[in-house]
Formats: C-alpha cells, structure tokens, sequence
C-alpha cells in the first residue's frame, strides 16, 4: 500500500521565527529595491505629462505590491506549517519577493521595463504552477476534493493571490506605457484611458472576487462564528460588482458608490488585520503560545491583500474618471 | 533473554519543554512532585516491598539506566493503596485492591519458594520471569497462597496494569517512546502523517531505516 | 469523599467551591459566578442528582424555565484552566474511583472507562464522538427484530439532537454518509489527523464509506472557549474549554438561570413519604448529612448510580427499592464492545495529536443485509489516539506481555494507527446491578454490577475484528493484533411503554412514584452502535420540554 508521504524530512530546520525573520527581510528587501528603482518620484517635473495614467499605474503596483506581501508572510507561513517539505514551496514567497520588487519598481528606464514584466510574468507562471501544486495535494489526499480537505490541505485559492498580484503587475503596464508613449497630438489619449480603465476594473473586480470566495471557504471553515466575519464576503462583492459595471457601462452616476465601496473594502484590509490579530490572541496561549497560534489562528497577512485589490480598482475608476476629463 | 533495548529517540526528553508553553503551571507542579517528592513504603511489609521491587524489574527493566536514574515505581504503588485511591473497580472473584496486592506479592514469593527453595527476590532475572510469566498462565504450585486471588488477573489487572500506569506516565518514559507529553496551552499544528511540530520529538530512528 | 486524588487544586476536592452565592466560573482560573442559593427547608421545585449529560442539561433547560433547582453531585466543581494538569494520572481526579464490585462472566472495568465524578459528569472526559442514533433503532424490536422499541420517535430525538448538538457546537462534516439527511453541524469538521486518515484510505481501499467524526470539540472560537488546538489529552479533561462538555456548555447556564449547583454533594437516599411521593434528597456534603425537600426528585447518576440509589432508597411501601415494582430497575445494563485492531505502519502516525478519534466508520450500522453479517445490532468504529499508558494497559491486560518484549513494544507509539469498536450489546435482564453486600464510606450500600455477553455480542465483535484487521491491512498496517475491551454504560433503568417491564415512562416519570423521574443514560432500553453522550443529551433535553409540558397542564 502505498503511504501517504514519502517524506523523510525530520522535524524542521528552523523554527517559525526564523522563517518570519526572512520573509520580513525579504519583505523590506523587496521595498527597498523596488522604491530605489521607483526614484525619481512621478511628481517629478521630469514625468511625462500624464499624471492620471502614471498615477494610476502607481497606484495599481502599489495594490500588486501589498497584494505581494501578503502572499510572502502568508505562503511563508504556511509553507513553513507544510515543513517546506517540497522544495518548490520556496518559490512561492521567493516569487512574492520579487513581485513585490517589480511592483514597487516604475518601469521608467527602458532597460528596466523587461526585467519587471519578466518579474510580474514569474508571478503570474509561479501562482498558476503553485495552483496545480494544491490541486495535486488535494486530489491525493484520503477524500479528495471533500470539504474537509479543502479546509484543511493545500488551499487553492492561497496561489491565486500570487496570480492576482502578477496579473495586476502586467495589468499596470498598459496605462504607463500610454503615459510614457502618448502623443499630445493624439486627440484619442482619453479614450484609450477610458479602454484600459476599464480593463483594469474587470481585472480589479474579477480578482475581488476571486479573493472573497477563499475568503468565504475559510470563513465558512470558522463556522462564521463572529458576524464580522461576514464583511469580507460581502461588502467587496459588492465593490467588485460596482467595478465589473463600470467596466461593462462606465456610468459616471453609479461610480462614486464603487469608489465608496473601494475605500471601503481598503479599510476593510486595515480592520480584517486588526481582527484577525485579535483572533490569535484568543486562542488558547494567545500570542504567548504564538509558535502554534500565529499558524493555527487566523492568517494575519491575509486580510491586506483585499487593500491592495480595492487599490487597484480604484485606479482603475481614476482611469476612467480621466477618460472623461477634457484634454490639456 | 533479549536484546537490550534502545528507544528510536535517544536526543529526546520531554522536559526539555519545561519552560514552553506547552507546559503549564499546574502540569509542572504535578510532574515536579512526581520526580522531587517520591514516597516511602507505608503499606507493604519490608518482604512483600523486597518482592515487589524484583517484580516492577522484571515488568519494567531498566538496565540502561544508572540506579539513580531508573523510573521509581514501586513507592507510588505503595502510595496509592496507602491513600486508599481506588481504581473504581473491584472484580468480584478478587478481594479488594489492599488485599489482593498483600496477598498476590505473598504468592509470587511463595511461587518462587515452591519452584526454586528461593525468595522472588533472590531469583535469576530469567528464572524471575519464568515464575511471571507461568503465573500468568494460570500455572500456579503454590495453591493455598492463591486461594480466592485468580492469578492470571491479580498479575495482568493488577500488577501489570497498575506497573505501567505509573511507568509511562513518567517523563523518562514520555521521552523514550517520543511521546509529545504535556501539551497546554500548546498543542499541536501539524496532525499529518510524519508531519512532526519542532517542540515534538524529531523523527526516530527506526531499525531498517539509513539515518540520514 | 474527602481524600484528594490530585496533587493540582485539591482543595476543590475537599471543600465544596459552590457556596456563598458562589460558584465557580469555568472559563477563568480563579473566578467566581454569581449562584443563587437555596435552603435545604426550601421545598424546591426539582432536586437532581448528578450533573452530567443527565442532570446537567435538564438543571440548565429547567431553571431556564423558571423552576427553582438545586443539582447536586458527589464530585468536584472544576475550573479546567486552572486544574487539569497533562498528565494521565494526576487526571485520575475526573473518575469515579470508588470501588463497585464488577462480575458476571465478561465483569467490566468501572472507574476510568465509563464513570466520571464531578459537576458535568462523564463529559468531561469522554471523548467527544458526537454520534446520532440510527433512526430504526429508536423501534429496534418492531423494525430490526431485537431489543426493544424506545417509547419515543426517531422524528421528535432528531429535533432534540438538532438542539444539543447546537449548544455543544458540534464540528461536524458537512454531509454525513449515513443515515437520513441532518442539518448541517453548527461547526465545520476538524482536520483529520495522521490516525483517521489511516481509516480513511483503509476504508477507501476496501470501498466503504468514513468521515471526519463529528466531535463536541470547537474547531473555531466559541463564546468563552478557544478552538481546539489539538493536545491529544481529550481523554483526562480538556484544560482549554475547547471541548463543549456539560460543564462548559450547559453548568454556566444553569447557573445563570438560578439554579444552584452543590459539588461534593453524595446522596444516599430519596425519602419518600407515607404516601409513597418522593419528598426530597438525604445527601452527605461537608461532614455533614443533610435533607434537601423537594417537590420533585430527578436522579440522573448513569447506569450504575441511578439504580443503586433506587435500590437503596428501599421503604415500606416501595420494599424492593424505588420504583422497581417491575424489577426492572438495574436490570438490562449494556455496555458497548470496544474492540480493537492495531498494526504499526512506516510512518510515524503520532497518534498522541488531536481528538482520539477523528475519523469514524458507521458502515456495518447501516447495512442489514449482507452474507457475512450474522448478528442483530451494529457497531461504529473510530480511528484511535490512545495516551501512553492507556495503551500500555490495553497491551498488557489483553496479552500479560512484560520486560523489555513490553518496552519494545511501546517503542513503537508513534507508528502505531487502530481502529476500534463501539459494538452494540443486547439489553439482558441478568445483566444488571444490585447492592454489595458491604457499604462505602458513607456508610451506602456499593453496587454490584453482573456483565456476561451473548452469543449475539460475541458474533457481532467478532465480526468487527474480522473487517478492521482486513482495513487495517488495507491501510498499510503491520504485526496487526486486538484487544478487548468495554466503553460506555446503557441502560438499568429502562424507559417503556409499560410499567410491568420498564422503570419510567417515556417521560422519564416513574411509573411508581409520580413525581420522581430519571433523566441520564440508564433509560435507554437499547445500546446502539454509536457513542451514547449525543443520545441521553438529546434525551435529557426532551424530558426537560415534556416535564415542562406536564407543569403546563397541571400534571406534575
């Protein structure tokens, strides 16, 4: 009979501390790289005249750059509760690193530019490899594809994090390169602003989306046993359905209630910190115990990303905001 | 009659853990007791004690250990029938614990003395687990000194069970089978197949395996 | 009793903690909840004795419906934070180690195996499987051909499992894979450890159904209690209140309700009067013996203590003990079989990690038809997680192995996986506990307890022991052996349709005595092949909405 793993790996190398101390290095030597590429800052008079298309692009890495970190600490941390067992799951906060970098990164110089899609291209191939990865681990498990193994193993939607973080990346190239690339005799400048803005939001409202349904999965693992628990599956439905309407009919009307939605799924990330930070400490132990608890409690990194998405999307609504500007 | 004995874990030990979080205060008063504050004999005579000793040797030997680090077993079963702690069950072919025991140490020595004109005590360790093990069988020659104590129950119900309930609940004991042991407030994170926690003991050395 | 069995928090078991309009709050490690007090002159609309999954819950539903209660129990009133040690024998604490005199040609092991002694009774260190009845068995006589038919219907317990599976928060899995559909449990199903999911792939090898066991553990926060986190130590008290016991789920409720809870408690007679109704409790609490008055007498002490306080509380016009004019009361006690297989694997399985069993099989309670099965009733059969010496009892008892053979053997724990049995036993009138012939300390009559199991029993573990150790084989297990053992106590004051063959009705109402009822798991009339704890919850949840019912219309 075949046994369940094959693993012969002792007990692990290092303990979590560790594991947090690299990823936080890792974390600020991923800031620190992509901030130093990112000089000279946009509001430099030396930015090509598009400060709605570079602002937003700026603001669509930083959602891909705090989506980015949120997947280091979290794959980090889980990773290291999976024992690292495989080697592969080193690339996953590896991966977020660099996404993080090139995200943080304006991809102002020419011979940067590459070198930063080639980063958010890894981000996007590793999260969709690192997806297959967990399909694997579910589908060989006593159970298969059972609730309690969707609980419990390799989470599906934790790689799709990565993914969304390297979509937005690449997604964040298209209105710099029109900045970067605009003619100021080109008199369709502000619609191809309203085109991208809308791409972003369906990128935007998809990703929301995609993120409220692991976040629903793991709620419903936690029995929702706080009402809270409900916000996050409910108000950025709401934002992403907002954001998918402005990217099917981009109605001026309805788009102060998506930004409303949008800031408030941004703060959202704040408060879902916040609670979650909480739920460690109730567990049994608290944060004295947090060897277990930072593992075993609600993911601390996690609820961020919904900040990074919200950020995105309201980049996005800039975009279109612009479209509608008369030009310059 | 065997071969000596190795435990898989021989880097393990249990009360490494002392000052974790997975011990608590109440864990540490229990466990400090057990190993600072073991008894003195007050129920057993000096003969049945002599006995009783060469029977928790040959139940549990421990020949690896120097004397001062052998496992105490003995004063706590003396312990126990002092205080009167009860077990909750009183098996109505045998009389009560006190007695059964009193009684049942007499026996084994009579046993011996039937078999071999020798005291339990002063029995070969080998010749020490042959009279067990025939008195587990039933097999017993010295018939009065068992009269009203069924024999293969008094060794397994009572002077098996009640060596070992003392026996693994000790920490030597914990360590030796790679046992997590106490574990409040902090349990356990990985409950997979060979998925092993860093406060646990790490993976043993098992016969047949390449130590990596 | 007034000997410490602990060495942690022992005053606990020696002064009562409830008093003073205090009790003990569970959920800290010294504090203490408001308790309203009640004068042994009070005549009090219920007096219950034990406080398990019996008394305890009825104590809670009753007082929140407004009667004046006053639950007594023989144990200590613990605060799991501050008094459960990890440690097998300090935990010696939660059993009823009182000796009982234990016959019959298959005597059972009392004490730590099925008989707790403290506020919350048994539940405090069961093991938390949360299994409901299979609905035939509720007219197991009418529709299986064995036993007896319950006097209740499988549709209205249904409800009333709903109802504490919900106040324990049962993490349970999504769909269950027997039996009628069952809402969905109030909270998700635990991860499955190394040790269930050696069942799991044994059973997906041999092509039966499993699931991750429905636990009375939380696998999220709950209230005041943190979700598991999996110390393994289930068995001898739950020291983070992650387990849903009586004593965390229903005692606070209780209390906050108004009744009092009396620890340390012991009574020894129900007094009846000359016309035959119960008046109130004798019981032996600080030195002292006392008269609780009551309106109404509850016993819920479980299968050994409820008939031996019946029988005990013999007087002129009820000679032969308290509501026996049927003799029936003591008489048709069951256990389940709890037979095992065990096998070593490649792997380190740790079984130490986690709840004892979370995965469970309830194939061959759900299969009547089959070739091979040759025997009435059913059994249900979990992953294991035996602590050390519990599984060095096990090996010892049931093989006499000893010397370094049993410290090899140890050695090898943490690659060990089981699988064991809860097997269904038929009801039998010789099995059956009456009074000792010697007194304890309080100077009451023990209980002598008769246990011999029939050729169907024997059929039935045999059988169980044929397939476990072909799933085990299955699963990758090695050196497979067995063990036997008993779990659970059922039955001794069985529920009826009649007073002729049967103690209470459906009720839980004497049939001799009108206002004294029993309420535990003593009135079950049949076993069943899963975990009792569910099913006299359930129970005892019923009764409280049927006593009631009964106030309601003047009929109490």
């Amino acid at each position: 009979m075949a046994h369940v793993s094959n693993t012969r790996r002792t007990t692990s190398r290092f303990a979590l501390g560790d594991v947090l101390a690299v990823a936080g290095l890792g974390l600020a030597a991923a800031v620190v790289i992509g901030a130093r590429a990112r000089r000279p800052s946009v509001r430099a008079k030396t930015v090509p005249a598009a400060p709605e298309a570079a602002l937003a692009a700026r603001r669509v890495r930083d959602g891909a750059a705090i989506l980015g970190a949120s997947v280091l600490l979290d794959s980090a941390m889980e990773h290291y509760r999976g024992r690292f067992h495989n080697a592969a799951m080193y690339l996953a906060p590896a991966t977020a690193a660099i996404s993080i970098a090139a995200a943080l990164a304006e991809p102002r110089r020419e011979r940067l530019e590459t070198p930063l899609r080639i980063g958010h291209a890894l981000a996007l191939t590793v999260g969709f490899a690192g997806l297959g990865f967990h399909v694997y681990n579910v589908a060989k498990r006593p159970g298969g594809f059972s609730w309690n193994n969707l609980f419990y193993a390799a989470p599906l939607g934790a790689p799709g994090a990565l993914v969304l973080s390297g979509l937005l990346g690449l997604a964040s190239e298209a209105p710099t390169g029109l900045g970067r690339e605009r003619h100021r005799d080109d008199e369709h400048w502000t619609e191809r602003y309203g085109e991208e803005g809308r791409f972003l939001a369906a990128v935007a409202g998809a990703s929301l989306l995609a993120e409220t349904a692991e976040v629903w999965l793991l709620h419903f693992r936690g029995a929702f046993h706080n009402p809270a628990m409900y916000l996050p599956v409910s108000l950025p439905p709401a934002a992403a359905a907002s954001l998918l309407a402005q990217a099917i009919a981009p109605r001026r009307g309805s788009r102060a209630f998506a930004r409303l939605s949008l800031r408030a799924t941004a703060v959202l990330g704040f408060a879902g910190t916040g609670f979650h930070i909480y739920g460690v400490q109730r567990n049994m132990g608290g944060w004295r115990n947090w060897h277990q608890n930072a593992l075993a409690g609600p993911p601390t990194p996690a609820p961020i990303s919904f900040t990074g998405l919200a950020l995105a999307g309201l980049a996005a609504l800039d975009l279109i905001d612009a479209a509608g500007k008369p030009n310059r | 009659m065997s071969t000596p004995f190795r435990t898989p874990y021989p880097t393990y030990n249990v009360l490494d853990k002392w000052d974790s979080p997975s011990f608590n205060d109440q864990t540490r008063e229990v466990i400090g007791r057990r190993l600072d504050e073991v008894p003195p004999r007050r129920f057993f005579d000096a003969i049945q004690w002599a006995t009783l000793l060469a029977v928790c040797n040959r139940v549990i030997p421990q020949p690896e250990r120097r004397h001062d680090e052998r496992v105490p077993i003995a004063p706590w079963l003396d312990a126990a029938l002092h205080e009167r702690r009860g077990t909750g069950t009183r098996y109505a072919d045998m009389p009560t614990d006190r007695r059964s025991w009193k009684q049942g140490l007499d026996a084994i020595d009579a046993e011996a003395r039937v078999r071999h004109g020798l005291r339990f005590a002063a029995l070969a360790a080998d010749v020490q687990d042959a009279v067990l093990k025939a008195i587990d069988d039933g097999d017993v020659r010295a018939g009065e000194a068992w009269a009203g104590l069924p024999p293969k129950r008094f060794f397994r119900h009572l002077v098996l069970k009640e060596i070992v309930r003392i026996y693994y609940v000790h920490p030597a004991a914990m360590s030796e089978v790679g046992y997590g042991g106490p574990a409040s407030p902090r349990g356990y994170v990985r409950l997979g197949v060979d998925a092993i926690d860093p406060w646990e003991a790490p993976r043993g050395r098992w016969p047949g395996e390449n130590d990596e | 009793m007034t000997r410490p069995v602990g060495a942690a928090s022992h005053g606990a078991e020696v002064r009562p903690r409830a008093q003073g309009g205090r009790a003990p709050d569970v959920f800290s490690r010294d504090g203490t909840v408001a308790m309203r007090e009640f004068r042994d002159s009070d005549a009090v609309d219920f007096a219950i004795v034990g406080t398990g999954c019996g008394g305890g819950v009825l104590a809670a539903k009753l007082a929140e419906a407004g009667f004046s209660v006053v639950a007594l129990d023989a144990g200590p009133f613990w605060r799991p934070l501050a008094d459960f040690a990890s440690d097998e024998r300090e935990q010696d604490k939660l059993y009823w180690l009182d000796e009982r005199v234990s016959g019959g040609e298959d005597a059972i092991e009392l004490g730590s195996n099925n008989s707790g002694r403290c506020i919350g009774g048994t539940t405090v260190h069961f093991q938390m499987v949360s299994l409901r009845f299979r609905p035939e068995w509720f007219k197991a006589r009418t529709k299986l051909g064995y036993g007896f038919d319950w006097p209740v219907d499988w549709r209205t317990m249904w409800r009333y499992y709903a109802e504490v599976e919900n106040a324990c928060k049962i993490s349970g899995p999504i769909s269950y894979p027997w039996g009628p559909p069952r809402g969905r449990y109030p909270y998700r199903a635990h991860e499955v450890n190394a040790a269930g999911l050696v069942l799991a792939r044994g059973a997906e090898a041999l092509g039966v159904a499993w699931a991750p066991t429905p636990l009375c553990t939380v696998s999220a926060p709950h209230g005041k209690s943190p979700p598991c986190v999996y110390r393994g130590l289930c068995k001898i008290g739950c020291s983070t209140n992650a387990k849903q016991s009586v004593l965390i789920a229903f005692i606070p409720r209780a209390l906050a309700a108004g009744a009092e809870m009396r620890d340390l408690a012991m009574v020894g007679r129900v007094e009846t009067d000359g016309n035959g109704r119960a008046t109130g409790v004798h019981y032996h609490r600080s030195g002292e013996w006392r008269f609780q008055r009551a309106r109404n007498v509850v016993v819920s002490g479980y299968s050994i203590e409820t008939p031996r306080l019946l029988l005990n509380s013999a007087s002129p016009q009820h000679p032969d003990g308290l509501a026996n004019s049927s003799g029936a009361v003591g008489r048709y006690l069951m256990v389940h079989s709890n037979h095992a297989v065990w096998g070593e694997f490649d792997e380190e399985i740790r079984w130490y990690k986690g709840p004892p069993s979370m995965a469970c099989c309830e194939h061959w309670n759900y299969v009547d038809d089959h070739p091979t099965k040759d025997f009435f009733g059913g059994y249900s059969f979990m992953s294991q997680g035996p602590l050390p010496t519990d599984f060095a009892t096990s090996m010892v008892t049931n093989s006499g192995v000893f010397g370094m053979d049993l410290r090899r053997r140890m050695a090898n724990y943490n690659r060990m996986a089981g699988l064991k049995i809860v097997g269904e036993t038929q009801p039998q009138a010789e099995n059956r506990v009456t009074l000792a012939d010697e007194a304890d300390e309080f100077g009451i009559p023990r209980a002598h307890v008769a246990f011999s199991y029939c050729d169907n029993d024997k059929r039935l573990y045999r059988h169980s022991l044929t397939f476990m150790r072909r799933m085990l084989a299955a699963a990758g297990g090695r050196n497979i052996f067995e063990t036997e053992s008993t779990a659970h106590l059922m039955g001794g004051c069985r529920m009826g349709l009649s007073p002729d063959d049967s103690v209470t009705d459906a009720d839980g109402r004497t049939w001799d005595v009108p206002n004294l009822f029993v309420c535990d798991g003593s009135l079950m009339p049949t076993a069943s092949g899963v975990n009792p704890a569910m099913t006299i919850m359930a129970n005892s949840a019923r009764i409280a909405d049927r006593i009631k019912a009964l106030a309601a219309a003047g009929d109490l």
